[in-house]
């Protein structure tokens, strides 16, 4: 007997006008399975990413999260969003709320969860992303690290089943993506079902459990890290390391 | 000419009172219309700025309308004309309804921008958490507009708070039209006028000075 998968997408199809950025994908993700998307720019990752909330509704196709399908009912729709966490390259922190309120806000007003249950909820979320002592700032006095620690524990806050992570360090100057790599490979560790697209193939290689490759809105390689990047079978694959990775002796 | 100056000095001591009495129906006029306004231009801007065609068309018609008509005549219709329908309002409240359904065109507009220069970025977070478009609205986008708002919105409340002098048009008993009862007695034109334009001025002064503190505080 299978398991049913965390994530499921049945040939996911979506254009925007004439530009058709997904082409028929499927892809299961297990439970406590991490998977990187890779790809070059315009492949299609972010939309892959963004159609398993439906942030973007698929044209076609089925998404289906711990094997319910995505509803389009508006109200059911918000609830299953609820359970899938997103981190996005901009972090999109909520510049009125200080960090503690940000975290709080999804258990409170989505949750109804009383206010002290939540304060301590966050706190914990905070100090697990090492972030503590920064619980009462404002987002505008938090380094482009900080802020990205802070959105990841807003999106745990709501205790999701999976994690998504859109170019979660590509805003993020050299020296602050190590920390917010750190807060993704300890939940990684701890067993959180995560999709991430990255340009990071060293925390992919590390991290993931398996690696998607995509290019031109279509699946064209997947596989165990080490032997994906070491031994890589599609010409796009190839091709796309060939450019993001230093060239080997 | 000493003697003149002194005369039209006490002349306007006199007068003062009246004026400033109905400069209380001034300020309460605009208090009341720019309230109304708000109240109805953020319905507009929410009907603006919805996915749904005909919402959004009913909310475009309205704002063309009424900013496609002079303020004067829309003051006219709804005291002269909206009786001749059955719906008969003093002239105090013909006022309020006038200015601020004229407001409320102008101030749609402006919470509409202030909603749209929100990064998307927002709406996209708040929706990931599983809040539904409203409370998202509520919470998180509606709350980020307050500091731009500010300013616009102050400009509108200062056009009003002139705007309302058209209201003597209809007899209403604001700052103008208490001048020209006080004009029509004396034959003093150039003082009342000018006294009444100070008054004006001072009001107008007085609120940009508030707004400049509060857009001060909401920086902080």
């Amino acid at each position: 007997m299978r398991e049913i998968p965390m994530v499921e997408l049945r040939g996911v199809c979506k254009s925007f006008g004439n530009l058709q950025v997904l082409k028929d994908i499927n892809l299961r993700v297990a439970k406590g399975e991490v998977v990187s998307i890779i790809g070059p720019s315009g492949s299609g990752k972010s939309t892959l990413l963004r159609c398993v909330n439906y942030l973007e509704r698929p044209d076609s196709g089925t998404v289906s999260i711990a094997g319910n399908p995505v509803p389009e009912d508006e109200n059911a729709l918000n609830k299953a969003r609820a359970k899938v966490g997103m981190v996005f390259q901009h972090f999109n922190l909520f510049p009125h709320m200080t960090a503690l309120e940000n975290v709080m806000e999804g258990p409170v007003q989505v949750k109804k969860m009383p206010k002290h249950e939540a304060k301590e909820l966050a706190l914990s979320l905070l100090s697990k992303v090492g972030l503590a002592d920064k619980a009462d700032a404002y987002p505008r006095r938090l380094s482009g690290g900080q802020k990205q620690r802070v959105a990841i524990a807003r999106a745990l806050a709501m205790q999701p089943d999976v994690m998504l992570f859109d170019e979660a360090t590509s805003a993020l100057d050299p020296e602050l993506i190590g920390e917010v790599l750190q807060v993704m490979r300890d939940l990684a560790a701890e067993g959180m079902t995560m999709l991430v697209v990255t340009h990071e193939i060293g925390f992919a290689r590390e991290v993931s459990d398996r690696i998607v490759v995509l290019a031109d809105g279509q699946i064209v390689e997947e596989g165990r890290p080490e032997k994906l990047l070491s031994a890589p079978k599609h010409q796009r694959t190839r091709e796309f390391l060939a450019k993001i990775l230093p060239a080997r002796a | 000419m000493k003697q003149s100056i002194i005369s039209t000095a006490l002349f306007i001591q006199d007068i003062l009172p009246a004026l400033l009495r109905a400069s209380g129906v001034t300020v309460k006029l605009t208090l009341y219309s720019i309230i109304l306004g708000i109240v109805i231009g953020t319905g507009i801007a929410l009907m603006r700025i919805s996915r749904n065609k005909v919402l959004s068309g009913l909310g475009t018609a309205y704002v063309t309308v009424l900013r496609g008509t002079p303020l004067m005549v829309q003051i006219l219709i709804v005291y002269f004309a909206l009786p001749q329908l059955g719906l008969r309002l003093d002239k105090f409240s013909s006022a309020v309804v006038a200015l601020g359904i004229n407001a409320s065109a102008y101030i749609a507009e402006i919470i509409r921008a202030a909603i749209e220069s929100i990064d998307p970025g927002q709406m996209e977070a708040a929706r990931s958490l599983g809040m539904s478009y409203g409370l998202a609205m509520r919470r998180i986008i509606i709350p980020q507009t307050y500091r731009r708002l500010l300013p616009p919105l102050g400009n509108e409340f200062i056009a009003m708070l002139k705007d309302t002098s058209l209201i003597a048009f209809i007899g209403g008993e604001e700052l103008t039209r208490a001048g020209q009862h006080i004009i029509s007695a004396t034959f003093r034109p150039w003082p009342v006028y000018i006294t009444v334009a100070a008054i004006y001025l001072c009001m107008t002064a007085l609120f940009s000075l508030f707004v400049q503190l509060g857009e001060r505080k909401l920086l902080q």
